[in-house]
């Protein structure tokens, strides 16, 4: 199955753990201090709802300079697919706790996110 | 040249399976270079209109109502290269291409529907439609299965792989469930599996979470989640799928990364459907319903 653009082998079953897919963001992305992640939440119409800024060191950081990173998408920021900003927002309320409640939150609705990385 | 494979998407009447599938199967085409044939299951015959740029193709059950009989039909009559991109003689984008057929079916409210499946099925395998150069067939399938002639391509494992597109609406849920129910039937002596479900967002609240315990209970994955876009309602008014109409839309990429996921599945099981009280039960607990007192069934709402 797929997780955060991930591939688990079908060995794997379709109930993979948080565990794994953190292990496999945070092996793949490497070092992230330092780097800024924005992000921007629009409507269908186009129209900028919300501006974000994700706290550093928590998973969900790790996990947007990842899909940054590695997504094959074109510019200086790119569109977050739906799964993938659920998929992230699942596991963060896990992993990450209070710190990214907030962020969680907004990332539940049904807008559009881009994510941009410093 | 890899092998053969045979998927087929399935789903409620009116949750967008035709779309989706072709969008899907146009972003296979497009950006992977996939050489794909699509088999419409559907009596609308609307299952290929977007690959050819037509307003409907000519079905198997009509050319052959007009030759006579099946048997008085050649394969190159029922089976069209797509339009522009999807023509095998055009490679600007990619090496490949789409092949499309429909069964079609009778007159409504005359005979029965699934006859075209068989008929159209039987024909295209006698007629070598089949070929090895192909990396994927794809049937796109009308509605539930209730009708023993839409099982058709899950008997017999003619489709091996089958996506269910649905969304957080609970008929799609019941009907995604109940497909769910034909293919554990079938699963033993085909050798049919589930692939996945597609979750054609309506938009609703939760929905990603409903979509995604439903595929977990019954065993499977939530491959991918399509959002709603306008983007596909306006390349539809042009007979185009959204990956030709702007290849570079947002709409695109969502089609262009379930493409990728598809060609690269392999999570295939025998499903574990659903009782229907579990299906309430799951859809109360992600708020789409309230839990309903015994006293207030058939209740109006400003007297419950």
């Amino acid at each position: 199955m797929f997780i955060c653009g991930y591939h688990f082998p079908a060995s794997e079953g379709n109930d993979v753990s948080f565990d794994k897919v953190i292990e496999k963001v945070e092996t793949s992305v490497g070092d992230t201090a330092g780097k800024t992640v924005s992000l921007t939440g629009e409507t269908a119409k186009g129209e900028v709802v919300v501006e974000l800024e994700v706290p550093a060191g928590t998973f969900a950081h790790k996990a947007f300079v990842d899909y940054f990173n590695t997504a094959d998408i074109e510019g200086d920021t790119k569109m977050v697919y739906f799964t993938n900003k659920y998929q992230i927002s699942e596991i963060s309320k896990v992993a990450d706790g209070d710190v990214t409640k907030d962020l969680c939150r907004k990332l539940d609705d049904m807008n559009l996110y881009r994510v941009k990385v410093a | 040249m890899s092998e053969l494979r045979q998927i087929a998407f399935y789903g409620k009447g009116g949750i967008g399976k035709s779309t989706t599938s072709q969008n899907t199967l146009a972003a296979m085409c497009h950006y992977y270079g996939q050489k794909i044939l699509i088999v419409g299951c559907d009596p609308k015959a609307d299952s290929t209109r977007l690959i050819l740029h037509e307003k409907a193709q000519n079905t198997i059950m009509q050319l052959a109502s007009e030759a006579g009989s099946v048997e008085d039909l050649e394969l190159e009559d029922v089976c069209k290269a797509g339009a522009g991109e999807f023509n095998p003689d055009d490679t600007e984008f990619s090496d490949g291409y789409i092949m499309c057929t429909e069964s079609g079916g009778p007159e409504p409210g005359v005979g029965c529907a699934g006859r075209g499946v068989i008929t159209a099925i039987n024909f295209l395998e006698e007629e070598g439609a089949y070929d090895d150069e192909l990396d994927f067939v794809s049937y796109d399938v009308l509605g539930d299965v209730v009708c023993g002639g839409f099982a058709m391509p899950i008997r017999e494992g003619k489709a091996q792989e089958i996506y269910i597109v649905m969304s957080g609406e609970m008929m799609a849920m019941y009907a995604a469930n109940n497909i769910s129910k034909g293919i554990l039937k079938y699963a033993n002596t085909g050798g049919v599996r589930l692939a996945g479900l597609i979750c054609n967002a309506r938009m609703t609240d939760r929905e990603y979470d409903l979509a995604k315990n439903l595929a977990t209970q019954i065993g499977t994955q939530m491959i991918h989640f399509v959002p709603r876009s306008n983007h596909v309602q306006r390349a539809e008014l042009r007979r185009m799928t959204v990956v030709e109409f702007s290849p570079k839309s947002e709409q695109a990429l969502e089609y262009k990364e379930l493409a990728r996921k598809i060609i690269a599945n392999d999570l295939k099981v025998i499903p574990t459907p659903l009782e229907m009280d579990d299906l309430e039960n799951l859809l109360m607990e992600f708020g789409l319903e309230e839990e309903v007192e015994e006293d207030a069934i058939g209740k109006r709402a400003e007297e419950a």
